[in-house]
């Protein structure tokens, strides 16, 4: 891994925050962080054209050139940060490593094969975990795990469990139950039915608070004393249905009030 | 019907200032393509569901569509020719806020073609501009 991982030209950042960053970016840079072995962490700049091949690729291990620092220090990728449309990268952050170090990183899965459950009529494959995190060597950190599925059949599932790690001393990390692969039966038109269940009620949304608060100012009017916060909290329903709003209900006590 | 919440804890909602891009649901988490706005916009129940359906009309029974956003926003208006004040108006649909970045809809169980094909359908429905896009790599 160490002769195939390849090197990054990297030059230190004095200037720091957005301002500066996005003079970097501008210039054809890529803001990154090495961090990690106790050393303070050391903000950097690398050439975005030279590093965003490898990171669109989905190379983990790099080899570091920068000035003043260690030559040749292995680094692994640890986060990407990408701007709000999810098209640019715009930040990376590494980490010091040893080649012989246990590390934990995020490797993809394979699937392949044609899974014969799919050839059932409405069947689908779903892969809810399409990562698998994993603790290993970093020379033996692989590009993909490959995992055969030609066997699912429909209402199959393959947890994390069952997956074949690539390497011996390799560990899972993800939750062993964790769903790599199922075939299921598409149900049809699922989202219609819950839409029609959500407004099977009415036009509106019940309102939280608002019955009690109506049974609240009715039991009230029934003991002869209405509070007027209650009163109009047991008007409001009465709005939202269409009736006539409290102030109308009041205008005939005021008319009778003029005529005295 | 349109998507609407079964329960509010209030009856109508300020309008608000949109704020400008997505920070979060701005990819792709549950299926393996999705449909992603460029633009900001209160994006209605009614519009979705046409989205909805338009897409899953052209799947038939493959694949399944995930709705990432919910119109969870009381949009009220006035009637026309109506003088102004006595209050706010009554509720007249309910809207979900999409900003730049937003994830709209999402496919799992197709191939690409395919999904690209449902999504521009489901594109068209949509007051926004919209584009296709994939899962990010993994880091």
């Amino acid at each position: 891994m160490n002769d195939k991982s390849p090197v990054l030209k990297a030059t230190k950042r004095d200037r720091l925050g957005t301002r500066y960053t996005k003079r970097v970016r501008k210039a054809g840079g890529l803001p990154a962080v090495v961090y990690g072995h106790g050393s303070p962490p050391v903000s950097i700049t690398v050439d975005a054209e030279e590093v965003l091949p490898h990171l669109h690729k989905g190379e983990k291990v790099y080899r570091l050139e920068l000035a003043g620092e260690q030559s040749g220090q292995i680094v692994l990728l640890k986060e990407l940060q990408f701007d709000y449309l999810g098209t640019d990268i715009v930040h990376a952050d590494f980490r010091r490593v040893d080649l012989n170090e246990r590390v934990r990183t995020r490797v993809h899965v394979d699937l392949q094969g044609e899974a014969k459950g799919l050839k059932n009529a409405g069947a689908i494959l779903m892969h809810p975990t399409t990562e698998l995190v994993v603790e290993c060597r970093v020379t033996e950190i692989p590009d993909s795990i490959p995992l055969d599925i030609s066997e699912l059949d429909l209402n199959g599932v393959i947890t994390a469990a069952q997956v074949k790690l690539p390497g011996a001393d390799m560990k899972l990390i993800t939750d062993s139950h964790a769903i790599i692969a199922q075939i299921v039966e598409q149900k049809e038109e699922v989202v219609a039915e819950a839409a029609v269940v959500a407004t099977e009620g009415g036009a509106e949304p019940e309102v939280i608070g608002e019955k009690e608060r109506a049974e609240k100012a009715a039991a009230a009017a029934a003991d002869g004393k209405a509070p007027a916060k209650d009163a109009k909290a047991a008007a409001a329903p009465a709005k939202a249905a269409g009736g006539a709003p409290a102030k109308a209900a009041a205008a005939p006590a005021k008319d009778a009030k003029a005529k005295k | 019907m349109a998507l609407m919440p079964k329960r509010v804890k209030f009856r109508k909602e300020q309008r608000r200032v949109r704020p400008r891009k997505a920070t979060k649901g701005n990819y792709v988490a549950f299926g393996d393509f999705g449909l992603q706005a460029l633009e900001g916009a209160w994006v209605s129940g009614r519009q979705l569901e046409a989205g909805r359906v338009a897409a899953q009309h052209f799947l038939k029974r493959e694949g399944k569509l995930f709705i990432r956003v919910f119109p969870d926003k009381p949009i009220s208006k006035k009637p026309l020719e109506t003088r102004m004040g006595t209050g706010k108006a009554e509720v007249e649909y309910w809207a979900a806020r999409v900003k730049p970045g937003t994830l709209l809809f999402e496919i799992a169980g197709v191939d690409e073609t395919s999904a690209k094909r449902a999504m521009v359908r489901a594109a068209v429905k949509m007051p926004v501009r919209c584009r296709f896009v994939r899962r990010r790599v993994a880091v």
